[in-house]
């Protein structure tokens, strides 16, 4: 029997004085990929913002739960060392921060919350330069500010190696494959692969049925006006390849 | 404000030639007054601490003070982390009067130097009194202060450093005059260190004037570390001339006082003359930290280049005001001049004034002046990784403000600095 991870029950919030998220229901168990499908400006990124804590949002009502306890109550760092990772659509980038530097302290602020020693600085060059070699991702990368003057396919690698690195039991990617050529695409969906464990759930929020091919979900739902208006497999995914998201849009009319 | 003229012995009564200057710097300063807020130069930072009337000229005691400045509380409490030629200043006195330096470098007291007729080129040459209020006043405590020569061709091996001390107690009016002298060819970094040791509310005014003269191709790096009490009154002036493809470049960083005020003033006299004048602030509470910049291109192919970033918070003030002068056959010049700050708080405050003043053609100048507050889309990233809202509250601050620390090359001097 798995467990839940994340809860979202009848979760409603607005940006400003719009309500973007309107009752929207989802479980995801340990080990379990969701995909969430919908068109532009149906609140995609949003849902993302919200479980992540970012300022701007404000929540109406509703419950979201993480390993059981109250996500929204939680500072956006609190819900980062409990486990939650946000892959961003566009990273910023952050110039005089080596991003050698931010990810050790990101690491060790996450490891000091498990209870876990920190790393010095051998260990940790050590085992980021190992995780970026499979990347793609070379030490003079890693010597750059945080993001800064990186292609679109550098910032997606650079951010599922903080992924990787900071071991995440729950990961969101928002539309993690915009901007990515084919190459890249590749080598984010093999990092995302290769965390996947049993143990580890995924939300996958994309516009495009064409990282599904890569990232196979468990499962997928449509979002639609604020919330799921369909469920299904993997083969939802393709259907909504052929045949659009009008019918679903209709019924906001 | 007579208050600040006392009647006090000051040492080198008998030289006649000094004791005519300590006469035109109190006319001088007399005539002018404390500046207000109608002193265009000041109109941004007020002195209204210096009105008071209870500050202190303090006498220079006798030959028995070396010593008992040498079981000082604050001894050896700046070690500089690097190995340099180290001058002490306690409360605003020179602590020893022998300095032990490499040949081709001369050090003297100042009222050595002018008892030996020594200064007589650069004594009072780097300004005119009447554009300096507190530089007037300075002059008329002419006293403390080192006159350094830098040899013709001698290049000093390590930095030598002015390492102040103040202490709490007497509130204390301390005037400092440092004459620095590069000749031809010569190169050198000067540290200044302003720090105190006590209670960090003391109350004191520390009052400097560095008159420095580079000649050709000589070449001095000046680092400044202001770290006075949070009531101090820090008010200094760099007056430094600059000969043909000679290079003057500084770095200040501000970070205590409760008024602060850094000015330099270049002079680029002859062709090939460059200045490069960088600072950072940062301040909370209710300081005031003034930076004051003037950069005179008297000559062609000469070049100035200012970086200075501030960071405010609290209810404190931050004052940029940075000129460049371009003067009319002071062809193929270039001036360039930034500054940024960050405000941490809704009260916080900056206030700028830059100002061009270019009389030749074939010049390239600019400036630019920009204030914000921290990305919220940066903060929000550091934090989704973990990272505490503080921490990375910090991070981009220091990554705010590390652009200008880059500009200081040497490394030991940058770490210094930077973590001072």
């Amino acid at each position: 029997m798995t467990a839940p991870l994340l809860e979202i029950e009848d979760l409603h919030a607005r940006a400003g004085d719009k309500e973007i998220i309107k009752g929207f229901n989802l479980t995801i168990n340990e080990g379990e990929v969701h995909a969430i499908m919908g068109p532009n400006g149906a609140g995609k990124s949003t849902l993302s913002y919200v479980l992540c804590g970012k300022p701007g949002y404000e929540i109406i009502s509703g419950n979201v739960r993480f390993k059981g306890k109250d996500l929204l109550s939680m500072s956006i760092e609190e819900r980062a060392r409990e486990g939650l990772f946000l892959i961003m659509q566009y990273p910023v980038e952050i110039p005089g921060v080596p991003t050698t530097a931010f990810l050790k302290h990101a690491v060790n602020a996450i490891r000091l919350h498990r209870g876990e020693p920190e790393l010095d600085t051998m260990e940790f060059i050590k085992m980021v330069r190992e995780t970026g070699k499979s990347l793609g991702i070379d030490n003079e990368m890693l010597k750059r500010p945080v993001n800064v003057g990186f292609s679109g396919g550098e910032k997606k690698r650079m951010e599922t190696l903080q992924m990787t690195v900071l071991k995440p039991d729950m990961a969101i990617l928002d539309e993690a494959d915009s901007g990515l050529d084919i190459d890249a695409l590749k080598v984010v969906a093999e990092g995302v692969n290769a965390l996947r464990n049993g143990k580890r759930s995924m939300l996958v929020i994309t516009h495009y049925q064409r990282l599904l091919n890569y990232i196979v979900p468990d499962f997928v739902h449509v979002f639609a006006n604020g919330h799921i208006v369909k469920s299904g497999n993997k083969n939802l995914a393709l259907e909504l390849e052929e045949k659009g998201y009008a019918e679903f849009i209709k019924d906001k009319a | 404000m007579g208050g600040l003229i006392q009647n006090i012995k000051l040492i080198g009564a008998d030289l006649p030639k000094l004791e005519a200057l300590r006469e035109k710097g109190r006319n001088s300063f007399l005539s002018q007054g404390l500046p207000t807020a109608k002193t265009e130069a000041w109109k941004y930072t007020r002195v209204r601490e210096l009105a008071d009337d209870d500050f202190v000229m303090e006498e220079t005691c006798g030959s028995d003070c070396s010593k008992e400045h040498s079981s000082c509380c604050c001894q050896g409490k700046c070690a500089l982390p690097f190995d340099a030629y180290e001058i002490h200043f306690c409360d605003g006195k020179l602590r020893e009067d022998h300095f032990h330096l490499p040949e081709g470098v001369q050090a003297l007291p100042l009222i050595d130097a002018v008892a030996e007729n020594e200064t007589t080129a650069f004594l009072n040459k780097s300004f005119e009194m009447q554009n300096f209020p507190f530089a007037a006043l300075n002059t008329a405590y002419l006293e403390q202060g080192v006159f350094l020569r830098v040899e013709s061709g001698v290049c000093l091996d390590k930095p030598l450093a002015f390492i102040h001390h103040s202490h709490g107690g007497v509130k204390r009016f301390a005037n400092l005059r440092n004459i620095v002298v590069l000749e031809t060819g010569a190169q050198a970094t000067l540290i200044e260190v302003y720090q105190y040791s006590g209670e960090a509310k003391s109350e004191y005014c520390n009052n400097i004037v560095n008159e420095i003269f580079i000649g050709r191709q000589a070449v001095l790096r000046h680092y400044k570390i202001q770290s006075e009490a949070l009531k101090a009154v820090h008010i200094a002036l760099n007056a430094v001339k600059v000969r043909e493809n000679g290079l003057y470049e500084s770095f200040c960083r501000q970070k205590g006082a409760n008024l602060a005020r850094q000015e330099t003033h270049v002079v680029l006299q002859e062709s090939g003359a460059e200045a490069v004048v960088n600072a950072v602030y940062m301040m909370n509470g209710w300081a005031t930290l003034d930076t004051t910049t003037d950069i005179e291109h008297l000559a062609q192919n000469t070049r100035s280049n200012q970086l200075v970033k501030g960071v405010v918070g609290g209810q404190a003030k931050g004052v940029f005001q940075g000129k460049i002068h371009i003067a009319p056959n002071a062809v193929q010049t270039e001036g360039y001049q930034l500054h940024k700050a960050l405000l941490l708080s809704d009260e916080a405050e900056v206030d700028v004034k830059p100002e061009l003043e270019i009389f030749a053609d074939d010049v390239k100048c600019s400036h630019g002046a920009t204030c914000g507050e921290l990305d919220a889309e940066q903060l929000f990233y550091l934090q989704s990784r973990g990272i505490g809202a503080e921490e990375a509250r910090q991070m981009l601050i220091e990554a705010f403000v590390d652009e200008s620390f880059q500009m200081i090359k040497d490394d030991n001097i940058r770490h210094w600095m930077k973590s001072f």
